[in-house]
Formats: C-alpha cells, sequence, structure tokens
C-alpha cells in the first residue's frame, strides 16, 4: 500500500493542504526561544554594567571604560578609591550574583525536569538546608576532624562540604519520592520537609556547640547575601558552578524525554540510570556552591524556569540557557536593591528574593493545581 | 523477528510470568490478547527491556541486554498505555521528541517525517495544541505518532524494526481504531514487525497475522486467530461460554458477548 494511502481522508483540497503547513508550525516554539535568549543576553549584559556602575561612589561607564582600555582623558580619570571600589568590591559582586544566580535557576530547572514536576526546587525541598548543614559542620567541627579536608582543599574545603550535604540530600530525597519510576509530588514535598528541618535541627546543634570565633565566621557566611563578595569566593565557588552549567545542556534532550516517564525515555534511547546520576551530582554541585558563597538565596530556582515556561515552553534545550541567563539577571537585580533601598544599610538579598517570590509561588499553585498532580 | 524465550518475571515478590516464550515476525502483526492481570503488559515491557526478568529476548539475534538504549531504540518504538506530563509541551514538541534518537537526516525531512507521523495517525492540525489538554485518545494517538517518528522506516540497514503497542486502540472512537489497526498493518506490509496488546477480539481477528493467547502469566494458544479463537479456548481463557461465529465473506472469526452464558 503507498504511505498515501494510509493517511485518512487523503481526498482533501490544496487549500486544506497548505493550512495544514501553517498549523504544524504553530506548535513551534524555537524561534521565540531562541530569540528570547538573545534578548537576555542583551539584558543580562545591560544589568552587570548598571550593576558596576550603581553605588554611591560615582563611576560612569564610559570612565570604567576608558580605565580599563588605558584611554583615560584628562579629568576623567578614575580615583584609586573608585578603581578598588569598581574592582574589588563591585565587580566580584556583579560576577558572583551572575553565577549564583544562573546556578540557582539551572539547578531549580534540572530538579523539576528530573522530578517531572515544576515544583521541585534546591531551596523548597531541603538541598539548600543539606548544603547549609555540610558548610556548618565544616565550620564548626573543621579544625578538630576535618582538618585533613582543609589542607588538601584549601579554600574550595566550604563549597566542596556543601556539596557533599546537598548530594546526600537529594539521593534521600529522590530514593524517598521515586518508586519504580513514579515520582510522588506529595512525599517529594513532604520528605523534603522532613530533611529540610532535620538538617536544620542538627544546623542548629552545631550553632549551639560553637565558639565565638566559629559563631562569628557562622554569622558572616549566613547572611544570606552577595555582600561578602571577593574575588576568594569567586575562585571558590566559580569552577563548580561553572562545571555544572557547563554540564547540563548535555542533559536537555534527556530530560525532555524523561518528561513522558522514565519507561518512555528509555523507550526512546536515553540511558536513564546515567540521566539522572548526572542531573543530581549537578544540582548538589551549583547549589552546594552557591550556599557556600551566599547562604540560602530561595524562589529563583522556581520562579525563573516557570516565567520562562509560560514564554517559550518546557523544551529543556532553550529553557536551561534561558534560566541561567534570566537567574543571573534577576539576582544582580535583586542585589541591586538589597544594596540601595536602605542606604547605608543592606538588606539581605534573600529577603528581596523572597518578598517576590513567594507570592509569585503562591500564584503558580492557584493557577496550575490541576497540571501538578497536586 | 522478536524472540522471547522462557521469561519469568516477578514484580513485588509475587511471580506474574511464568516462563513465557513469544515469537514475533518481521512482516506480521502479532496480537497479545487475554484477560486482566494475565501477564500481557508485564510480557510487553520485558520486551522493551524495561524491567528485569529471567531467560532471553533478542531482536534480530541481538540479545536485548547487550545492546545500548539508543541501539535498542532503532530497533522498536513502544507505545504505553497512557502517558500523563506535567508540562505544558506542544504537540509538535512531543511527537519530535521520538525523532531526536535517530536523528540523521537534515531538518526539513525530520520536520516532514514527524508532521507525516501526526498525519498518519489522523492529528493533522494539532500540532500546536497543548498535550495536556487533549482527549485521552488524542493523547494516546500523539504518542503513538511520537513512537512512528522513531522507527519512521520499517526496515533500516536489512534490519526489520518493531512497534511495540500496549492497547493502542482502548480509547479511541471506532473510526481511529480502523484508522489505527490500518497504520499498524501497513508497517507491516512495508517491512516491519507489530507486537500489540489487544481487548477488542474482533479488531483482533480482523487484523492479527498471529494471537497470543495468555492466561495467569502462561501462554495458553497461539497461532493465527482461525485457530486461537475457539469455543474452547474463549471459555477456558475468559471463563464464560460464547459462540464464536465467521463472517461469510473472509471467514474471519467473531465473538458477540451477546451469546456468553
Amino acid at each position: 500500500m503507498p504511505r498515501s494511502e494510509m493517511v485518512a481522508g487523503d481526498g482533501r483540497s490544496q487549500s486544506f493542504a497548505a493550512r495544514l503547513k501553517s498549523d504544524w508550525h504553530m506548535g513551534d516554539r524555537s524561534r521565540l526561544a531562541q530569540l528570547l535568549i538573545l534578548v537576555l543576553i542583551v539584558v543580562a549584559a545591560a544589568m552587570f554594567s548598571t550593576s558596576i556602575m550603581t553605588g554611591a561612589a560615582d563611576a560612569s561607564l564610559g570612565n570604567v571604560l576608558r580605565w580599563l582600555i588605558g584611554m583615560e582623558g584628562a579629568g576623567q580619570a578614575l580615583s584609586v578609591r573608585d578603581r578598588i571600589i569598581i574592582l574589588d568590591i563591585r565587580l566580584p559582586r556583579a560576577v558572583l550574583g551572575l553565577m549564583v544566580g544562573a546556578s540557582l535557576a539551572v539547578s531549580g530547572a534540572v530538579m523539576q525536569g528530573l522530578f517531572r514536576n515544576p515544583l521541585a526546587d534546591p531551596g523548597l525541598v531541603g538541598v539548600s538546608s543539606g548544603a547549609s548543614l555540610g558548610a556548618v559542620l565544616l565550620i564548626v567541627l573543621g579544625s578538630s576532624f576535618f582538618g585533613p579536608l582543609f589542607t588538601i582543599f584549601g579554600f574550595y574545603a566550604l563549597p566542596i562540604a556543601a556539596f557533599i550535604g546537598g548530594l546526600i540530600t537529594t539521593l534521600l530525597l529522590y530514593k524517598i519520592a521515586t518508586r519504580s519510576g513514579q515520582t510522588s509530588v506529595a512525599t517529594m514535598l513532604l520528605a523534603g520537609i522532613a530533611l529540610g528541618a532535620l538538617a536544620g535541627a542538627v544546623t542548629g546543634v552545631l550553632i549551639f556547640m560553637a565558639d565565638d570565633k566559629q559563631l562569628r565566621d557562622l554569622t558572616f557566611w549566613g547572611l544570606g547575601s552577595l555582600a561578602g563578595a571577593n574575588w576568594m569566593k569567586i575562585l571558590s565557588a566559580g569552577p563548580i558552578i561553572l562545571v555544572s552549567l557547563a554540564v547540563v545542556p548535555f542533559l536537555a534532550r534527556g530530560l525532555n524525554a524523561l518528561t513522558l516517564g522514565e519507561a518512555a525515555a528509555f523507550h526512546m534511547g536515553i540511558p536513564v540510570q546515567r540521566l539522572k546520576n548526572i542531573a543530581i551530582v549537578s544540582v548538589a554541585a551549583s547549589t552546594g556552591a552557591s550556599v557556600a558563597v551566599s547562604g540560602g538565596i530561595g524562589f529563583v530556582g522556581i520562579v525563573v524556569p516557570h516565567v520562562l515556561r509560560m514564554l517559550i515552553g518546557p523544551d529543556h534545550r532553550y529553557l536551561l540557557p534561558a534560566s541561567a541567563l534570566l537567574g543571573g539577571t534577576l539576582l544582580i537585580f535583586a542585589d541591586m536593591i538589597a544594596r540601595t533601598i536602605v542606604p547605608p544599610a543592606e538588606l539581605p538579598i534573600g529577603i528581596i528574593t523572597a518578598f517576590a517570590g513567594a507570592p509569585f509561588f503562591l500564584w503558580i499553585l492557584l493557577r496550575g493545581r490541576s497540571h501538578m498532580g497536586l | 523477528m522478536i524472540k522471547a524465550t522462557n521469561l519469568s518475571v516477578r514484580l513485588s515478590g509475587t511471580q506474574v510470568l511464568h516462563g513465557v516464550s513469544i515469537e514475533a515476525a518481521a512482516g506480521q502483526l502479532t496480537a497479545i490478547v487475554g484477560p486482566n492481570g494475565s501477564g500481557k503488559t508485564t510480557s510487553l515491557k520485558a520486551i522493551a527491556g524495561e524491567l528485569p526478568y529471567d531467560g532471553t529476548v533478542s531482536i534480530n539475534g541481538h540479545n536485548i541486554a547487550t545492546l545500548k538504549p539508543w541501539e535498542l531504540a532503532l530497533k522498536r518504538a513502544v507505545l504505553p498505555q497512557s502517558t500523563v506530563i506535567s508540562f505544558p509541551f506542544t504537540v509538535r514538541e512531543i511527537v519530535r521528541m521520538g525523532l531526536s534518537v535517530g536523528a540523521k537526516a537534515d531538518a526539513a525531512d525530520t520536520d516532514r517525517i514527524a508532521r507525516d507521523a501526526l498525519e498518519a495517525v489522523d492529528l493533522s492540525g494539532f500540532a500546536g495544541r497543548f498535550y495536556q489538554e487533549l482527549s485521552g485518545g488524542e493523547q494516546q494517538r500523539v504518542q503513538l505518532a511520537r513512537a512512528l517518528c522513531q522507527i519512521w522506516e520499517p526496515v533500516q540497514h536489512g534490519e526489520s524494526a518493531f512497534l511495540l503497542l500496549d492497547e493502542p486502540v482502548s480509547s479511541l472512537d471506532i473510526r481511529h481504531q480502523l484508522t489505527i489497526m490500518r497504520l499498524a498493518k501497513n508497517f507491516c506490509e512495508r517491512g516491519g514487525g507489530v507486537i500489540a496488546i489487544m481487548h477488542d477480539l474482533n479488531l483482533t481477528a480482523m487484523f492479527a497475522d498471529r494471537m497470543i493467547m495468555m492466561k495467569a502469566g502462561r501462554v495458553h494458544a497461539t497461532g493465527h486467530p482461525n485457530e486461537v479463537m475457539t469455543n474452547a479456548v474463549m471459555e477456558a481463557v475468559f471463563g464464560c461460554a460464547m459462540r464464536v461465529n465467521a463472517t461469510p465473506a473472509g471467514n474471519v472469526p467473531f465473538v458477540l458477548p451477546h451469546t456468553a452464558a
């Protein structure tokens, strides 16, 4: 039988066929997604520059650029103080904001793909708490128990401890919430609350045990802000975050297939177990590194991928890079608000993201209950 | 040819398959029939390679345990009973997922395959619709189009590809039941093979080249529908006495529920 015969109703008119062709392209959001990514690149660059120029000291972009390429005119020279402010305070802060924001948003998107649910987020389901526990363990028991760790890993020790804490939490959560390839959303969220509370309790005990110097370290670390950004922090967390960000695009097709279920993804040729392993490790690594340098910053991982899915659809090939860009941009923006809203003091950035993110999260819940298996 | 030999499967402590052997030749539509819980879906899942089993399964002589997921994906595609998703993919995006496996041809070509697959399941014009907003029967046909894309050529490099269908027409109206069964038959005529789990005995009699009747985790009878669909087999397998008749022209057996004792 020729192929045309297996198609129902082949006697249709040419104009109808032409309409079918256009209908076919209606489901195509890839052009839109590519366009949005280009726009996001521009917006991220603009936000980055604005953030470097914003603050008490006056340093216009023009002056900064001229100084960087060594073409300062008379009267445009930056003072030493301005150079220090820009190079050692604002620039690392913007870079850290971009990296942490990208990492939070991408780990949210990957975790949602892994659990096949738009409500999974490292901050929400206890992974960040687990990472915090890892970091606090290191700070409080560090000298006595983990001395060798410091000598081996140097300033990477804190992100690595947070990574291990996050990894253990993610693995536990996956084991508890997933049975024979099916993830229960209710179990995932409730188990996440329990794991988060448990990690929080242990963290509390450790803080109780801490001496004065350790308490000061903890307070500095746990502010949940980008305030302490410096090049050292970027060097310690940056490589981990960048490696995770570089790996996840290779998971995109697998995560798309996983939307149809683990069995279906396997039928389509995806090595499901390997996909899950890489996804879990990369989520734990980037969450751990972010927590290690900036404390817990909530809601970026849930709001950013959700907004993008509404705009360009859930295709991870576009969702992941777009999440990185939008997450970085939003975190730099939130940080600008945090440091300018109550001068000369600073609000922890976690407060800003919670104020914006929590109501948005409630709105997602109310709007999409039927689609999320709740 | 798909050859499953002596399959035994335990699911959470209960033995659900007891040494099942199934053969499905290329060019033939093999239907697996039997009461609820007789092990039809479990057999298909073992053949698809998605659950652990004792015994061997081979496709075209390759033991599937030695094949990588992507190699298997080029030899067989699977239509599950139902697929629920929690992200707002469009129909077009779902169908194109089937393509990403064997993606070799140029973009325009893959696009044409995806569009033709959607047309083959009578869903032209649905490309821009959201999968989650379709009816169960429409979703099932989208998934079939997705599976078709994966092995669009029934014969690749001289090897036959196989469609494994778990109740492909269970939630379809009668017109689309016929559309899909003809599509499966057409796939066989072009050199591929089909294993389909069926509940409708009359559609099975119309379209199946071979029928495997299962009961309680074992194969009860195998053969052409004319041989398998007999009063005795019906009563032994389904536990209700029914008269099997035959249509005058093609001598195709049929059974009416009205005749049940």
